[in-house]
């Protein structure tokens, strides 16, 4: 079945070092379209190395990242030299960070990165940054076409809002938000750019049972509704197992196993790595 | 309820437009030239509050860096400096017209803002405020040896500009600020309440996080810091019509200093913070503290004050003058609030619940 599946993100032959410590070792894995896909390790595993890897934070030393971007076209937001050829994997590996999201591929962050100074909507807006085709001087000015993007994507913003449930504190100031409300925040933020692929670092950390479980819920939501491929790093076995369609588990940055949550549960290798490093403790 | 409130709420609602609170602001500052020429105000005093408005433009800019983009420079006197002797030069050597030396003011500063902004930039915090500095020291040391340009320290003469064919005089210059000010208020609010503004704030919250969202670190540093300077220049080329002459003593650091102590001190993104800031920098200590009898004569008093003013502002009032401000205007409503849900037989909650509208 796995044949006919498009991909959505090839990473091959993955490598990364720092000092002496190799922190990815030539790691690769497929992740198709459509797909909730988890990625999982003990500490220290290299789970958001590979994260920043794909994101172009970091420079590999080895390897690729191929991800598909066959609507660029449509998407306009590359020029026209950036585009990948038709129905080409784009290696993204050496594209500069800021121009990541242009492909259609955005993530969220371990410690929520929301500004505090800002309003709800405000913060989500910042998501729909590389849609805005105004120039400075047009804002500036405010004329016609700076003000119905503004328009636009204010609209968009309230029914992204809405659809994770809060449109109605969209004007309240981001500052002081309990720490589930700025999580959605930053889900928000993602839906904005229409993604392909959404990147998710340990989106579970500090929610509580109650929040995990609706996070879970919020997940499926996001998939079935923008259709869009999920890949996420997540702690919480629990949200692991409930809602990723496959998972790949690695250990000190080499790939250990990657199958469906029953098989990985399974797994000898994996039993071993977790096993391994309770005994450690 | 009755169809008379819908009036009352109407204006309301304008008055909250930013835009009209800046024309409604330059409106009443047109006055000044009127109530200066009538004798009622002193014309010296029109003069310093000039000079307050002049700073409360190079301020804005220094706000958009400051405050939005998280940058700090040292180098606005330098490039104010450099606006100045522009628009001397324009007028006075090569014979041309206000238009061409307010354009030439702004422009050129700009473009060496940019050449210097491209290298230095990738420094951080204080890295960057060391380089830019370092070039309005530069600046200075040029306008001191460069007399062909600037007259030395002799100094630079112009006169009041002409505009449209009439001769201005000081009070005519000063409407020329106001208009000026009032226009760069409403470029700067627009500026920043949109999506570049959005991309200024990111990068200030999270380098990590704005790149993400696809903000351009180095496009966005340059243009803030690109404005900044834009700004700087256009005050240095009022400042050169309002005051006919430009010494290089006055584009010394002490200026770049007070024009951040402007902005801390009026507050943080804040636009009308920013005037007040300039106002109480600036303002006071030319209109109130050396007129004081004792004190007024101590020699660096304005830095005293500033330096004073500074650190407290910064220890009790992180958001400046605008935070208090907000701070004063919440305790009224919740007094306000409580009186009326103390008359017996009306509803309580008769005050809408405060919208947050986006402040200038």
């Amino acid at each position: 079945m796995e044949n006919t599946r498009k991909e959505a993100l090839r990473i091959e032959k993955l490598s990364i070092q720092f000092g002496g410590l190799k922190a990815l070792d030539d790691l690769s894995f497929t992740v198709y379209e459509n797909e909730i896909f988890g990625l999982i390790g003990p500490n220290g595993a290299g789970k958001t190395t590979v994260f920043n890897c794909i994101t172009q934070f970091y420079k590999p030393d080895a390897g690729h990242v191929f991800f598909n971007a066959s609507d660029a076209r449509q998407r306009g937001h590359l020029k026209r030299r950036d585009l990948p050829a038709d129905g080409e994997m784009v290696d993204l590996v050496g594209k500069p960070v800021h121009r990541i999201i242009r492909y259609g591929l955005v993530r969220t962050f371990q410690n929520v990165e929301v500004i505090p100074e800002l309003s709800l909507i405000d913060n989500v807006l910042i998501g729909a940054h590389v849609d805005f085709n105004s120039t400075m001087f047009e804002q500036a000015l405010r004329l016609p076409r700076a003000r119905r993007e503004e328009k636009k994507h204010r609209a968009q913003a309230v029914k992204a809002m809405e659809f994770l449930g809060i449109a109605d504190i969209k004007d309240q100031l981001a500052g002081g938000q309990p720490y589930g409300i700025l999580k959605k925040i930053e889900m928000t933020r993602t839906l904005m750019c229409e993604p392909r692929l959404i990147i998710l670092d340990e989106p579970a950390a500090g929610l509580n049972n109650t929040e995990t479980e609706e996070l879970a819920k919020i997940i499926h939501m996001i998939r079935e509704n923008y259709h869009c491929t999920i890949l996420l790093v997540e702690h919480d076995m629990r949200l692991v197992m409930e809602v990723c369609d496959r998972i790949c588990a690695i250990s000190f940055g080499k790939f250990l196993a990657t199958g469906t949550p029953a098989e990985i549960q399974k797994d000898k290798s994996v039993q071993e790595a977790y096993l391994g490093e309770q005994e450690d403790e | 309820m009755t169809a008379t409130i819908k009036p009352q709420k109407a204006i309301q609602a304008v008055l909250k437009n930013a835009h009209v609170q800046f024309l409604v602001f330059g409106g009443l500052l047109l006055l000044l030239p009127v109530i200066a020429e009538s004798g009622i105000m002193k014309m010296s005093t029109l003069e310093t509050l000039g000079f307050v408005l002049i700073y409360s433009i190079v301020s804005i800019g220094m706000n958009l860096l400051l405050g939005y983009s998280g940058l700090v420079s040292l180098g606005t006197a330098g490039f104010m400096g450099l606006g100045a002797y522009l628009a001397a030069y324009t007028v006075e050597n090569l014979s041309l017209s206000f238009w061409v030396a307010v354009f030439a003011a702004m422009v050129i500063p700009t473009a060496i803002g940019l050449a210097v902004g491209a290298i230095s930039l990738r420094l951080r915090n204080i890295y960057l405020a060391i380089a830019t500095l370092c070039i309005s020291e530069i600046l200075m040391k040029t306008f001191e040896q460069l007399d062909w340009f600037t007259g030395g320290t002799a100094g630079k003469q112009s006169q009041y500009p002409t505009i449209f064919g009439d001769k201005l005089d000081r009070g005519g210059v000063f409407v020329v600020i106001v208009v000026v000010l009032v226009l760069i208020m409403m470029l700067t609010h627009n500026i920043v309440n949109g999506q570049m503004g959005r991309a200024l704030h990111a990068m200030r919250s999270s380098e990590v996080a704005a790149q993400a969202m696809g903000v351009n670190l180095v496009k966005y540093k340059l243009v803030a810091f690109a404005l900044a300077t834009a700004y700087a220049g256009l005050g240095g080329g009022l400042y050169l019509f309002f005051l006919k002459s430009s010494y290089p003593s006055t584009w010394s650091l002490m200026l770049s200093l007070n024009v951040i102590a402007m902005v801390v001190v009026g507050g943080l993104r804040s636009i009308f913070g920013t005037v007040a800031g300039a106002v109480i920098i600036w303002g006071v200590p030319e209109l109130v503290l050396k007129k004081l009898p004792v004190i007024g004569s101590i020699s660096g008093l304005p830095y005293i004050f500033s330096g004073i003013l500074i650190i407290v502002v910064i220890m009790f009032f992180p958001r400046g003058l605008k935070g208090l401000f907000d701070i004063i205007v919440d305790r009224i409503r919740r007094l306000s609030k409580k009186k009326v849900s103390a008359v017996p037989g009306k509803s309580a909650d008769t005050t809408e619940p405060t919208e947050p509208e986006v402040q200038p």
